[in-house]
């Protein structure tokens, strides 16, 4: 179980994280949301410990893998940058990557350089990555931000199918809420750095507690899942 | 017109100190821009991404280190290495070891200082793909250097330059001694004296020319194009 207690981040006078309890358990999925600057990707960077916090903790972080927001392609073909983080003999990784490759849609693309790759496309083949080996922890980042209608379905599809293959716990911040409604146990909204609602997609998206949480899911098409 | 009607002659004619000169060059240059980028690349990559105690102390002192006079550098390794210094045993002093050394010295601070800023480009955003790929401290080491090849290919032949072109301090270590430890530049400031600028004109001409294809080089390598659409 993974459990973050009491954590803050600041930057100087600002508070843009302050969260006293988060627990997430082995195999859940939990999905945040909120608007811009309300802290998700920081608490995404402070679990991936690609930050510190200003305060508190983190515990049961282990064999984790992140997609940040900004995916970076290294100067290497796709299939190489994907044989990065892949393991075993170099015929396995080669293996294991097309057939990760493949399900994203980037198999025509392998022996392509990956500096050359669009926003979307390099963003797939963070998501790539990240999914070549199984993993415990599995962290993303807004994975359907820079992706067009047809390549986030084909990434939350994949994300669908790997956390009913794997028991793998997801935690991922979106503002579509097909994502969030097709993948999460849990929804955590946030607002200002903090917690407004917390609870499953039915409780939390259609039926909020706070004034503010209605008001920011009244904009959300809930029904076109 | 005829100094270079001469000097000429002497590139020619493959004169045999001639080629004997470019060769201790070469060998000092290669060995000390190879040592240096050995210490001065993973040097500069800590700096640029690690986080240590006295990492700013350590920045200033190779700020302040690639500023360091080859005068004094010489002085720093004949004092360490002659008779009675405490390396005096070992009796590379006025040997082609001695003037790697002192060069290493000069050149180190000035390879693991422009390599760190190379790298603190984009070592964060390095550091955090590579922690989300799973790679360990070693692995994504190695990513800093490789994802920076082409502008610490420039700094290799900085070093290169810098090394090939320096007379200061391997004068003072190397002594610039005939048929052992003349190098070009040694031999360019010591035929000058002489009167004999035929011959200085001809190592002139010499150095000029590695100059240019180490460019031409550096060019090739690192893609450059012209900023004009």
């Amino acid at each position: 179980m993974i459990k973050a207690l009491n954590l803050k981040k600041t930057y100087g006078e600002k508070t843009v994280l302050e969260l006293d309890e988060l627990c997430v358990s082995d195999g859940e999925a939990l999905v945040i949301v909120g608007p811009n600057g309300s802290g998700k990707s920081t608490l995404l960077k402070i679990l991936a410990g690609v930050i510190e916090p200003t305060q508190g903790s983190v515990e049961g972080v282990e064999g984790l893998r992140y997609v940040p927001q900004q995916s970076y392609a290294f100067k290497r073909t796709v299939l190489e940058n994907c044989m990065l983080s892949a393991e075993g003999s170099r015929k396995e990784k080669q293996r294991k990557s097309l057939e990760i490759l493949e399900r994203l849609g980037l198999s025509e693309l392998a022996d392509k350089k990956a500096t050359g790759l669009s926003g979307g496309e390099k963003q797939r083949l963070a998501i790539a990555r990240a999914l070549v080996e199984p993993c415990r922890l599995l962290l993303l980042d807004e994975p359907t931000a820079s992706a067009d209608v047809e390549a986030a379905e084909l990434i939350e599809d994949t994300l669908a199918q790997y956390k009913k293959a794997t028991s793998c716990t997801i935690i991922m911040t979106t503002h579509s809420p097909k994502a969030a409604m097709g993948i999460a146990d849990r929804v955590l909204i946030m607002n200002k750095g903090r917690r407004a609602e917390l609870g499953t997609p039915e409780q939390v998206l259609r039926a909020p507690e706070s004034a503010w949480a209605k008001s920011f899911i009244a904009g959300w098409s809930l029904d076109e899942n | 017109m005829d100094k270079f009607a001469e000097a000429f002659g002497y590139l020619f004619s493959l004169d045999r100190e001639l080629v004997q000169i470019i060769g201790v060059t070469l060998k000092m240059s290669f060995f000390s821009t190879l040592i240096s980028c050995l210490l001065g690349f993973p040097m500069g990559a800590a700096i640029a991404a690690k986080k240590f105690k006295g990492r700013r102390t350590a920045k200033r002192i190779l700020s302040t280190l690639t500023g360091l006079p080859p005068v004094v550098a010489g002085l720093i390794v004949y004092m360490l290495f002659t008779r009675y210094g405490p390396f005096g045993s070992l009796n590379v002093l006025f040997t082609v070891k001695a003037m790697v050394i002192a060069q290493v010295i000069l050149i180190t601070p000035i390879v693991a200082s422009l390599s760190s800023a190379v790298i603190e480009g984009n070592c964060r955003t390095i550091r955090e793909t590579a922690i989300g790929m799973g790679l360990d401290g070693k692995k994504t080491f190695a990513l800093y250097l490789t994802e920076n090849r082409t502008a610490l290919f420039s700094v290799l032949l900085t070093a290169f330059g810098r090394s090939i072109a320096e007379v200061g301090a391997v004068s003072i270590v190397g002594g610039n001694i005939q048929w052992k430890t003349r190098v070009m530049t040694t031999a360019i400031m010591l035929e000058t004296n002489k009167g004999n600028f035929s011959f200085a004109l001809a190592l002139g001409i010499i150095l000029l020319i590695i100059a240019l294809i180490i460019n031409i080089g550096a060019s090739l390598i690192s893609g450059e194009e012209p900023c004009d659409d």
